[in-house]
């Protein structure tokens, strides 16, 4: 018994032993040369996983010895981000470099004083490389503690075989047009548009109602009160979509659901960013090459305004070794300079704030970078306007507007009182 | 010898609810086998129909990426080693807290188990704290401890429960033929609380297996991380390859029916027990 016993005992002491020996050999493993961790929200499936991990291989060679990048992989955002919180409420950055998404959340992370300010290290030239407008919407009380990376627009996808088979020629241009093409589409037995209330933002929905709004309201919409008539008018809108211009099972549906019903040619029209248009299954499509890219027909006083928002952001860790510092901003200025950025866009038609000359070669991707300058001016969604929280609470409130349960005025009620002001 | 009519009704009614649970509770797993060999086009289009073609590649590209295979490995250092360290210490508490009597015993049965309604997320800072200032971030260790010390209140409610309906006789006669402390504990009281144990173990290990939240804080590498967060790596910020994901969830949840096939009994008899006799 006792051998026994004993035998547990050392078995147990040797399992306990081996992961702190591992942790031991990748300590002493360490050179002089300057180790920085980029927590990487691009790894995995992601499209430009693979050229950012070129990318910082190739950075790697050209500084051996001196400075060594590794990629943490973040695979899931959400669980991502609240590390980052629970980190910095622990007095410590993530890593030394970490990538996020701006929005009014991510924006409470300027307060840490463990987070580098970019103000005093951009140079002119530096500046120059990025779009100024993203720089702005990056910055803070005067702080710039992120970096502008990607960005996107969030544009209507037309089928245009569909409207074809209806009579409709060319993507509407008015109001009265749009629901005319809607209005034939139905009559003919096709789900005009892909609209859905499910999952933490009601996505594709949300997407439509940040089109009304701005229409409506203007690009500074998202500085009024949400019970603003813009909003209550966006609000009545967006349940017409749904209640009229839909699937049956928008309420309640999520994004694979309502993209599903685009890509089997159940709906004509739908709404999404530059990285669907990349899809396998999407191509696979036959009316892949008649879909066309544009913004929706102005049903407010503005016109022209396309939706974007700033995908991801990058940070760095303020450090108090100005060598490691300076390796930082090293590999930052490597990571966003135009051939490296082009070469991720290549490889994932992923759109920037960083000024390039690269075009895509896939028609679809084109019309982005296309609609996008054909723009009169920008303006965020809902979500990179407000932030997770009233996201969250607008679609769980939109299920409850399309079923009739509540009024647009009391939707726009509680939406607003999720927001902090 | 003909059955009555009603017993005939009574049986066929058990029968049907009881296909009508067992169908319940085996669709959503069945959905997800067929799904993993399908293609995405054929998930998004058709979400119950039947594969074209099976697509085994899934079960290749989940294997693939991700390194599935190391992250399975650590899954299960990390679970196994959870589970011996947990079984060890709440087994040892258990046996002093149903089977000894002192001065505050019920506070201290009371605070340990009250651990069961603190949600673990509110943990998350004072361990991410603890855990890097004991340089142990982004190893396995890390999260064994964490896990063992997450699972010691739903154990020690098991197994006191457990250990209090072993009747007090057979640890008289133990002391009458000269059993001391120790011996009480380990050759008596330990082995006739296996069954016990082993559910605790159970929970311990598919809450180990399973953990997300506690791994994706404490880790940073391919080295150090478990499997539930490889399945993360199917999807990026807009896009999920659903097919080749559900072929790693297939992949992560075989450990925990085999666990539970083999141990089932021990399981059940174990909840039993404790629930009428604790």
């Amino acid at each position: 018994m006792m051998k026994k016993s004993r035998l547990i005992a050392v078995l147990l002491l040797l399992c306990l032993l081996f992961p702190l020996g591992a942790q031991g050999q990748a300590e002493s493993g360490q050179q002089k040369e300057i180790e920085l961790r980029w927590a990487s929200i691009w790894v995995g499936n992601d499209s430009k996983a693979p050229a950012v991990e070129a990318l910082v291989e190739e950075f790697n060679t050209k500084n051996a010895g001196k400075i060594k990048v590794v990629i943490e992989p973040q695979p899931d955002y959400n669980a991502y981000e609240q590390k980052v919180r629970t980190s910095l409420a622990a007095g410590q950055a993530p890593a030394d470099i970490f990538t996020i998404k701006f929005n009014p959340t991510t924006a409470t992370f300027y307060q840490s004083n463990l987070l580098m300010d970019f103000q005093g290290k951009l140079d002119d030239a530096w500046k120059g490389t990025f779009d100024a407008g993203s720089l702005e919407q990056s910055t803070v009380d005067g702080m710039l503690k992120s970096l502008p990376m990607e960005t996107a627009i969030l544009p209507i996808w037309y089928n245009m075989d569909a409207m074809k088979s209806v009579g409709v020629n060319a993507m509407p241009a008015t109001e009265q047009q749009m629901f005319s093409a809607f209005d034939k589409l139905k009559a003919a037995g096709i789900a005009p548009t892909s609209q859905m209330t499910g999952d933490t933002n009601a996505w594709t929905s949300m997407i439509w109602f940040s089109h009304f709004a701005v229409s409506l309201g203007g690009p500074n919409v998202w500085d009024k009160p949400f019970t603003d008539p813009a909003f209550v008018e966006a609000a009545n809108l967006i349940k017409r979509m749904i209640q009229e211009y839909s699937t049956a099972d928008a309420v309640g549906l999520g994004a694979g659901g309502s993209g599903g019903h685009f890509l089997a040619g159940r709906t004509a029209v739908f709404s999404n960013g530059p990285w669907y248009a990349g899809r396998a299954d999407l191509a696979a499509t036959p009316f892949f090459d008649s879909i066309k890219i544009g913004g929706l027909p102005a049903v407010g006083e503005y016109e022209d305004i396309m939706i974007s928002r700033l995908q991801a952001n990058i940070c760095a860790a303020s450090s108090k070794d100005a060598d490691k510092e300076q390796a930082i901003v090293d590999f930052l200025k490597f990571l966003t300079s135009p051939s490296s950025i082009a070469k991720i866009a290549e490889t994932s038609g992923a759109m920037f704030a960083i000024k390039t000359d690269y075009r895509p070669v896939n028609n679809l991707q084109k019309q982005f970078y296309d609609a996008n300058e054909a723009a009169s001016t920008t303006a965020f969604d809902l979500e990179a306007a407000l932030g997770a929280e009233v996201t969250l609470e607008f679609a769980q409130q939109l299920g409850a507007l399309a079923l009739d349960r509540i009024s647009a005025e009391e939707f726009c009620a509680l939406v607003d009182r999720k927001i902090e002001r | 010898m003909k059955k009555p009519l009603a017993s005939i009704i009574g049986n066929t009614l058990k029968w049907i609810l009881l296909i009508s649970l067992l169908s319940l509770a085996l669709l959503p797993l069945l959905w997800l086998l067929v799904s993993s060999l399908r293609t995405n086009l054929e998930l998004q289009t058709d979400p119950f129909g039947w594969p074209q073609k099976f697509q085994w590649v899934n079960y290749a590209n989940a294997l693939a990426m991700a390194s599935l295979p190391r992250l399975l490995l650590n899954s299960v250092v990390v679970a196994v080693v959870t589970v011996v360290l947990n079984s060890l210490v709440t087994s040892m508490g258990s046996f002093i807290l149903a089977r000894e009597h002192f001065k505050g015993r019920d506070i201290l049965y009371t605070i340990l188990t009250a651990g069961v309604l603190v949600p673990v997320i509110s943990f998350m800072v004072p361990y991410f704290s603890m855990i890097t200032r004991s340089g142990l971030y982004n190893t396995l260790l890390a999260l064994i401890l964490v896990y063992t010390a997450v699972n010691i209140p739903v154990s020690i409610f098991l197994v006191t429960a457990f250990m209090k309906s072993i009747p007090k006789e057979l640890e008289e006669a133990a002391i009458m033929d000269g059993c001391g402390f120790f011996k009480r504990f380990s050759m008596i009281i330990l082995p006739l609380s296996r069954s016990g144990i082993v559910t605790a173990a159970t929970f311990c290990f598919i809450y180990s297996w399973n953990e997300f939240v506690m791994a994706m804080l404490l880790t940073s590498s391919i080295e150090s991380r478990t499997i539930q967060l490889g399945i993360k790596f199917f999807s990026s910020q807009f896009i999920t390859d659903y097919s080749s994901m559900y072929a790693a969830v297939i992949i992560t949840i075989i450990p925990s029916i085999l666990g539970y096939v083999f141990l089932h009994d021990k399981i059940i008899g174990g909840l039993t027990t404790g629930g009428v006799k604790g």
